[in-house]
């Protein structure tokens, strides 16, 4: 029992118990065991360049047409770009429990609501920066609403310098025939914790199109939970992994087909090179009178050292009993057959070598529907592979 | 220009040995057919020039323009000028036909020591190509060879040798899986590029694709060896006859 646990000091510095190993959904993401240092909020006050650099190192920067911007955890207005965005400062409460959630309500987090009525005509990017200071720990807690028979595009960009724990929750509500494009993209400092929990409702004849692309953080667990309220609805939920050194990332997806005739499509691709560990856990719950539910994932995985690891736990629950479910998952090397034709026409083995790693997690980038976005992704992919 | 001297391969894996002295001298401008019936080593000679992992060389050379091309990577033999069209050219998605072809080219003519084309400047030289070979736009813009039909990928194969311009060709079955439409327009790209500075080895199990692309010297492949030499009716005589009598020799 977790009672008989002693707390650790940083449990005792974020006043809760962290989940462990011995938690079947935690069991390859000891965060009580990772988390060794005492995190706590605290007050930095940010110099401006550094804000600014930070704010500029963002893939997005050209292509987001509005901006909200938090810096360390609070909403930075003077670098914001509000005009044409219907926002106000607080979320509705969350009826879930988790772990995370369970820190994020201790970190009393700060955040806004996004709502949008009309036709996606924004790009929208709310980016999150910390920078450099003491080790700490902050909270977030945002709201994309769409309205019925509104779109939107909204980007969520982590970016950061120095040593924290960032614990983000977003909830994303779709109305009735309400259409979202989101991508978030965490690239946090080095040393950071991300930790981030995604709760979707989607009414009827919704259409979401979700991708998360996760380079950043030395330790990351995402957990998502998508839940259909309406007929007809489709939610597409990829992500991309670009991990190396140690790195860490455990994605847990729940997608809960609680009415009939909606789809659901989850696709990871994962690039994991030194001794970088990935998880997907994925979870596809068809309640018994959900007929009719498509519901499909898959994780795919590129290992690039022998000490790279990647474990897929696919999780179907199916209580009606006329559905198509599936789910697929893969690991493996570089194709020596791919490799030998691009280097038979020329290309030296390296760059052979980054051409297909890029090709491999740009199936996900496929996904993203506005050009300049996806242009983005392609090349933050290209250098993340020659970086090394 | 491309000089096998008593060239032995086997499989890394195994110690069957699949080619068993082979010897072929090819000069600029001339096209030489390899015909021969399955299982003489056809095949494994394109990969072994081309350098594909898998096969080991036990005794023999293979020099192109003095070179030994045997201590090659495969990269360096196409910047040298070497080209294998593939009997089953590879899938390869989220790799547009258009960004490999630039990436091939310019990474053969960095090698060389030229410089590289600029997009605008690649792009006409491509679409000029593409257009003389039926390749549409939308097969440049789509994944190298990702939902070809057998006939839009010996094309596109045609089409790389074109933007590529080596000065060896080797075309491995370009004839397999194509009907007689295809094979023609497969034939005439083949012929555009017939120059006297640029050689070709056609390799093929009939004799239909030679009569499209006439070669100058035919010879039989069997048991791993060239058995006989000839010219272009040689290839009718196999046609008429079968492998036959040759398999008798080799065995």
């Amino acid at each position: 029992m977790s009672q008989a646990l002693q707390r650790t000091a940083a449990e005792q510095a974020l006043g809760i118990s962290l989940p462990h190993r011995r938690m079947e959904d935690w069991r390859w993401t000891d965060l009580r065991a990772r988390i060794s240092k005492p995190y706590v909020p605290q007050n930095v006050v940010a110099a401006a360049q550094d804000v600014e650099r930070l704010l500029a190192s963002s893939p997005f920067a050209r292509a987001a047409r509005a901006r909200v911007v938090f810096v360390n955890g609070v909403l930075d207005e003077a670098h914001s770009k509000l005009t044409g965005l219907e926002i106000s400062k607080s979320c509705a409460a969350i009826a879930m429990q988790d772990p995370v959630l369970e820190m994020n309500a201790k970190l009393q987090p700060q955040g806004v609501t996004l709502k949008f009525v009309g036709q996606a005509e924004l790009l929208v990017e709310m980016i999150h920066i910390s920078t450099n200071a003491n080790a700490r720990a902050m909270g977030l807690h945002n709201a994309i609403e769409v309205a019925a028979g509104a779109s939107a595009s909204v980007i969520e960009t982590f970016l950061g310098e120095g040593d924290y724990v960032m614990n983000a929750v977003t909830q994303v509500t779709l109305g009735k025939g309400a259409h979202l494009d989101r991508l978030k993209l965490q690239n946090d400092a080095a040393a950071a914790t991300h930790l981030s929990h995604v709760i979707y409702d989607l009414g009827e004849n919704a259409r979401l199109n979700d991708i998360t692309v996760t380079i950043g953080a030395a330790l990351t667990r995402q957990n998502g939970t998508c839940t259909f309220n309406g007929e007809n609805a489709e939610a597409k939920i990829s992500g991309a992994y670009l991990q190396r050194n140690k790195q860490h990332v455990d994605t847990a997806l729940v997608i809960n087909h609680a009415v009939p005739h909606c789809t659901s499509r989850e696709m990871f691709k994962c690039v994991m090179d030194d001794h970088a560990r990935g998880i997907f856990q994925g979870k596809v719950v068809v309640a018994k009178h959900a007929q009719k539910t498509d519901g499909k994932q898959s994780s795919h995985a590129l290992l690039l050292s022998e000490n790279a690891e990647f474990d897929a736990k696919p999780e179907l629950e199916i209580f009606a009993d006329d559905v198509v479910c599936g789910h697929g998952a893969t690991a493996g090397d570089l194709n020596h057959d791919h490799l030998f034709y691009l280097t038979s026409r020329g290309i030296p083995e390296a760059e052979a070598k980054s051409l297909l790693i890029a090709a491999f997690v740009g199936e996900a980038f496929d996904l993203v529907a506005n050009d300049d976005v996806r242009d983005a992704l392609v090349e933050l992919a290209e250098k993340w592979v020659t970086a090394k | 220009m491309l000089k096998i001297e008593n060239l032995h391969v086997k499989l890394s894996d195994e110690s069957r040995e699949i080619i068993k002295g082979l010897s072929l001298t090819v000069k600029p401008g001339e096209v030489h057919a390899i015909m021969g019936p399955n299982g003489s080593g056809k095949s494994t000679l394109s990969y072994v020039l081309s350098g594909r992992e898998g096969y080991e060389v036990t005794e023999g050379s293979v020099t192109y323009n003095g070179k030994d091309v045997l201590a090659m990577e495969p990269n360096e033999r196409a910047a040298k000028g070497m080209f294998l069209a593939f009997q089953y050219p590879i899938e390869i998605p989220g790799v547009q036909t258009m960004q490999f072809l630039r990436v091939a080219l310019n990474a053969q003519r960095k090698a060389r020591g030229e410089k590289e084309l600029a997009i605008p400047e690649f792009m006409r030289f491509v679409k000029d190509r593409a257009a003389k070979l039926n390749i549409s736009q939308d097969m440049l813009k789509r994944p190298v060879n990702v939902g070809f039909s057998g006939g839009e990928k010996k094309r596109a194969e045609i089409l790389q040798m074109a933007v590529l311009e080596p000065s060896l060709c080797i075309l491995d079955e370009t004839d397999s899986g194509l009907d007689i439409d295809a094979l023609k327009v497969v034939a005439e790209g083949v012929n555009a590029l017939r120059s006297p500075h640029r050689a070709m080895i056609v390799i093929t199990h009939y004799q239909r694709l030679l009569d499209h692309i006439i070669p100058d010297v035919v010879h039989v492949l069997s048991g791993g060896r060239i058995v006989k030499t000839g010219g272009k009716e040689l290839a009718l005589e196999l046609e008429k006859n079968g492998y036959a009598d040759y398999a008798e020799k080799a065995a």
